[in-house]
């Protein structure tokens, strides 16, 4: 059965970055997951906190920061230098991230026709955070057949100004339908394969000369053009290029419904990172116990076509996520579980679970339910806070107790300010680790 | 408690109940490497759980028995091509794979099989057949006209990798050390191993069974060859589950007695291994004592070297093996769950520099590359694998599945070794390096053979 340093539980952002991380500082790295989730989900930007009066996410951060038991108060500072590495990071694997902490937040049209906010943004999508001047046109440029994306209803809504968040909005706002060369007899045709085609040079020159046509007829001056995030997938910087060369107005995508292919970009840009710094991923393994001594996890168990699953491990890194993400379950009788240690579950008092209003304006309670971690991010109980429940045990991303990253957007900054806190952390662990009668990482440092 | 788990204790029908736990978060439609090629499976969420509320066979006709089975109104399933990248990727649990090999097989059944099918499934007979007449047949599997009749009326496609026999089978080749059929006057299990040679390394490769016996021998086990027959997955795949019941039975019929004496089974074919493991139970229902005693004292080989070097028990006097080496993971051993250890192996080899390929799939999937409406997708699939190792300007690769390697070999032009060979390289060039011969490692004995690893 295989061994590592430092085991990963979770592949989503947090998972996959703390992978990174740690892989980078010399340790050994197995990544175990159920399977994929956030990344194939996500819009692939970075959100860090969205607060009201908040102007940028640094403002945000910082708001949230000073929230007890905010997960901020322990990694906010850590999420400067966190997202400069991950931008460094995508930049080597091909995908560029545009836009910083500091920079304004500010309305971005969504598929549905709504805006969202947004300062952090991959390349595709950055051309959308300018700020919209009255003698501009947006363009909303959608193929037809394609059931995730509907120009003339995005555009009915975003007509109005009360989309906008009291933000400027463009002049004129236009719907095309296009034809684009052989889709018209798909089913269920979805964006990945529209990126897919987009992969290919010939297709994508049809394409986008239909698209600069109909596009041409409504544009008139000055603006932008909205596009579904379907802009390739194994050769989007191309595809990107060649949509801003050939197009007659700035393009920018539009994320869409899942499967979300600028999530699917950012997923394969860290798994390509890890695999270049001799991590380990695998997929399909859902991570339910753990064998250990005193206050270490020494190996991780899982079931496997035979027997079980066994995973030697110098260290562990929980990334399963939250109630959403599968790290937390219920429990028939309202309580919750962690699922792979067993950690004690901080959630709120008495009956959380049924409200009178489920999108009530504070948020979900369950939402801040998660583990409770001392400042190196080791899980500790909620009532007794000084002792570590588990000394070479990390908490990292949505699985950190305290946090409403549904309404407080701070998902994507927890995730990668908790993963370079945690590597650091247990950096200086591996590297005890690694004295000579390490096997693992004497014999295995060769394989890729 | 998961829907799945809850399902999964409470009901025999889980692989076809776990559809209830889908989200339709279409995870597993981003994965499908067919999908990703051709508009002709739509998917696994639609072909998978999405379909799965039609085919409930027992739930819809209650009081039919055992046999009753729905067909599954959606033909495409028959286009999956079991790779199972989806049922590993379901962030949900759902068994998606495992359901459309199901629903395939109720499709079939009932149906008399196609002969082309059929034939497939065959492959002790085609073996003997092949072996038996090994000049003809391989020179018959390269003729132009024959390739054109067997692709014209049978439908494997002309250009599809058909591997050349090698005349004597392997089982032949054996001395009388290694062929028992008797548990008595077999060494103890804690210096034997069972091994299930499957039909590639018996009609195909013996090169690779040779390679595996060296191995294991020079780790101190001896070798137990047992009677045995194909485990059945080619029957399994092609829908065929009642020949593949025979096959399994008559197998679990002779490696019960072995793994319940402590033995352990090994096998060179990931997807006999993964077979024997997981397949009679799960997709043929033949969740016996038998079946759980065989399950759970098989092996991989990779993933039986790498336990004993968990406990210190390998011997790992490898000598240089000079050389870059794609190496790529076939599917099934993804579904074995116990991650890459032909990596940490290699990893072992002074000098040998394995390359993860990363790629989820050659295509070939068994048989589905072979046939003929299947093969441009199957070459499809593969594309960005072979463009990796034509790229490396790779000569030899490493792969542990038989199929794979006749795909991956024929597409490439590389030559397709199964790991043990590299490791049985390895302890030749520390035979040829060094004067002193390299001490051998006695196994420990063990107190349980068939304890879970790690321990």
């Amino acid at each position: 059965m295989p061994r590592a340093d430092v085991a990963v539980v979770g592949v989503g952002l947090a998972g996959l970055t703390s992978a990174i991380a740690l892989a980078e500082g010399g340790a050994r790295v197995h990544v175990v997951a159920t399977g994929f989730a956030t990344t194939h989900w996500a819009a692939g930007g970075f959100d860090a906190g969205v607060v009201r009066g908040a102007a940028t996410p640094q403002a945000a951060v910082d708001r949230l920061a000073r929230k007890i038991g905010h997960p901020y108060r322990l990694v906010a500072a850590a999420l400067p230098a966190a997202l400069e590495w991950v931008r460094g990071i995508l930049a080597e694997e091909g995908l560029t991230i545009v836009g910083g902490l500091s920079d304004p937040l500010r309305a971005i049209p969504t598929a549905l026709g709504s805006t969202r906010i947004a300062a952090v943004l991959p390349d595709g999508m950055a051309a959308a955070l300018a700020p919209w001047e009255p003698g501009e046109t947006l363009v909303v440029c959608g193929p037809a057949g394609f059931r995730d994306f509907w120009p003339h209803a995005i555009v009915a809504s975003l007509r109005r100004p009360g989309s906008w968040r009291g933000q400027p909005m463009p002049g004129r706002v236009e719907p095309v339908t296009v034809d684009l060369p052989g889709l018209a007899g798909r089913h269920n045709l979805s964006g990945l394969d529209i990126a897919r085609a987009f992969d290919d040079p010939v297709w994508r020159d049809q394409a986008l000369d239909t698209m600069a046509r109909a596009v041409e007829r409504l544009a008139g001056g000055d603006g932008r053009v909205a596009l579904p995030a379907v802009l390739g997938l194994d050769d989007h910087a191309a595809v990107l290029e060649a949509a801003r060369r050939r197009l007659p107005l700035l393009p920018f995508e539009v994320a869409l419904a899942p499967p979300s292919v600028p999530g699917l970009r950012l997923y394969r840009a860290l798994r390509a990172a890890l695999l270049r710094r001799r991590g380990r991923l695998q997929i399909g393994e859902p991570v339910r116990g753990a064998v250990g001594e005193g206050h270490r996890v020494e190996r991780l168990v899982g079931p496997a076509a035979a027997r079980e699953f066994v995973l030697t491990v110098g260290a562990v890194v929980l990334a399963t996520g939250g109630i959403a993400g599968g790290g937390i379950v219920g429990l028939d009788d309202g309580s919750l579980r962690e699922t792979v240690l067993g950690l004690p579950v901080d959630a709120p008092l008495g009956d959380p679970w049924l409200l009178p209003d489920a999108f009530d304006p504070p948020g979900h309670p369950l939402e801040t339910a998660g583990i409770r971690t001392d400042a190196d991010l080791r899980p500790v109980a909620p009532r007794n806070v000084r002792e570590p429940l588990a000394e070479n045990v990390r908490i990292v991303g949505s699985l950190l107790a305290g946090q409403r990253y549904l309404r407080e957007r701070c998902g994507d900054g927890v995730a990668i300010a908790s993963a370079l806190v945690a590597s650091r952390s247990l950096g200086a662990h591996v590297a005890a680790l690694a004295g000579p009668e390490h096997r693992l990482l004497a014999s295995g440092s060769r394989a890729r | 408690m998961t829907i799945a788990e809850v399902v999964g204790a409470a009901s025999a029908e889980a692989i076809g109940l776990s559809a209830d736990a889908c989200l339709k978060c279409n995870v597993c439609n981003t994965v499908c490497p067919v999908a990703r090629v051709t508009d002709l499976f739509p998917g696994p969420k639609y072909v998978g759980p999405q379909a799965q509320r039609f085919r409930l066979g027992a739930l819809l006709s209650p009081g039919t028995g055992e046999d009753s089975v729905v067909e599954s109104p959606d033909k495409t399933v028959d286009y999956c091509s079991g790779c199972g990248v989806c049922s590993t990727a379901c962030p949900a649990g759902v068994k998606i794979a495992e359901m459309n090999n199901r629903a395939r097989g109720a499709n079939r059944s009932g149906h008399v099989p196609r002969l082309r099918d059929w034939l497939l499934g065959q492959t002790d007979l085609t073996g003997w057949a092949g072996v038996l007449t090994a000049p003809i047949a391989n020179w018959s599997l390269h003729n132009r006209l024959f390739r054109w009749l067997i692709d014209r009326f049978i439908g494997i496609d002309r250009r599809a990798p058909l591997p050349a026999f090698k005349a004597p089978p392997f089982r032949w080749r054996l001395g009388k050390r290694h062929r028992s059929a008797q548990l008595a006057g077999a060494p103890p299990p804690e210096r034997a191993v069972v091994y299930f040679h499957g039909c590639a390394a018996n009609y195909y490769e013996p090169h690779v069974a040779a390679a595996a016996l060296e191995v294991l021998e020079r780790n101190g086990y001896e070798v137990i060859v047992p009677p045995q027959v194909c485990c059945g997955l080619p029957l399994i795949s092609n829908g065929l589950y009642g020949a593949a019941r025979g096959r399994a039975r008559r197998n679990l019929e002779v490696l019960a007695r072995y793994a319940r004496a402590g033995y352990r089974i090994v096998g060179t074919s990931t997807s006999c291994t993964h077979t024997l493991k997981s397949e009679y139970r799960e997709m043929l229902d033949l969740d016996d004592a038998d079946a759980r005693a065989v399950a759970d004292a098989t092996w991989d080989i990779c993933e039986f070297l790498l336990d004993l070097h968990d406990g210190d028990n390998l011997d790992t006097a490898f000598g240089t093996v000079a050389a870059t080496l794609p190496y790529h993971a076939p599917c099934q051993l993804r579904s074995h769950g116990i991650g890459l250890p032909a990596l940490d192996l290699f990893a072992l080899v002074p000098g040998l520099e394995a390359i993860d390929t990363d790629h989820d799939c050659c295509g070939i999937a068994g048989t589905y590359g072979l046939k003929k409406e299947k093969y441009d997708i199957a070459m499809a699939v593969g594309e960005p694998l072979f463009r990796k190792i034509r790229s490396m300007g790779a000569t030899e690769a490493a792969c542990d599945s038989e199929t794979c390697r006749w795909q991956i070999a024929a597409a490439t032009g590389a030559r397709l070794r199964h790991p043990v060979e590299i490791l049985a390289d390895a302890y030749r060039a520390a035979d040829v390096a060094g004067p002193k011969s390299p001490a051998r490692t006695e196994p420990a004995a063990r107190s349980s053979p068939t304890a879970p690893a790690g321990g």
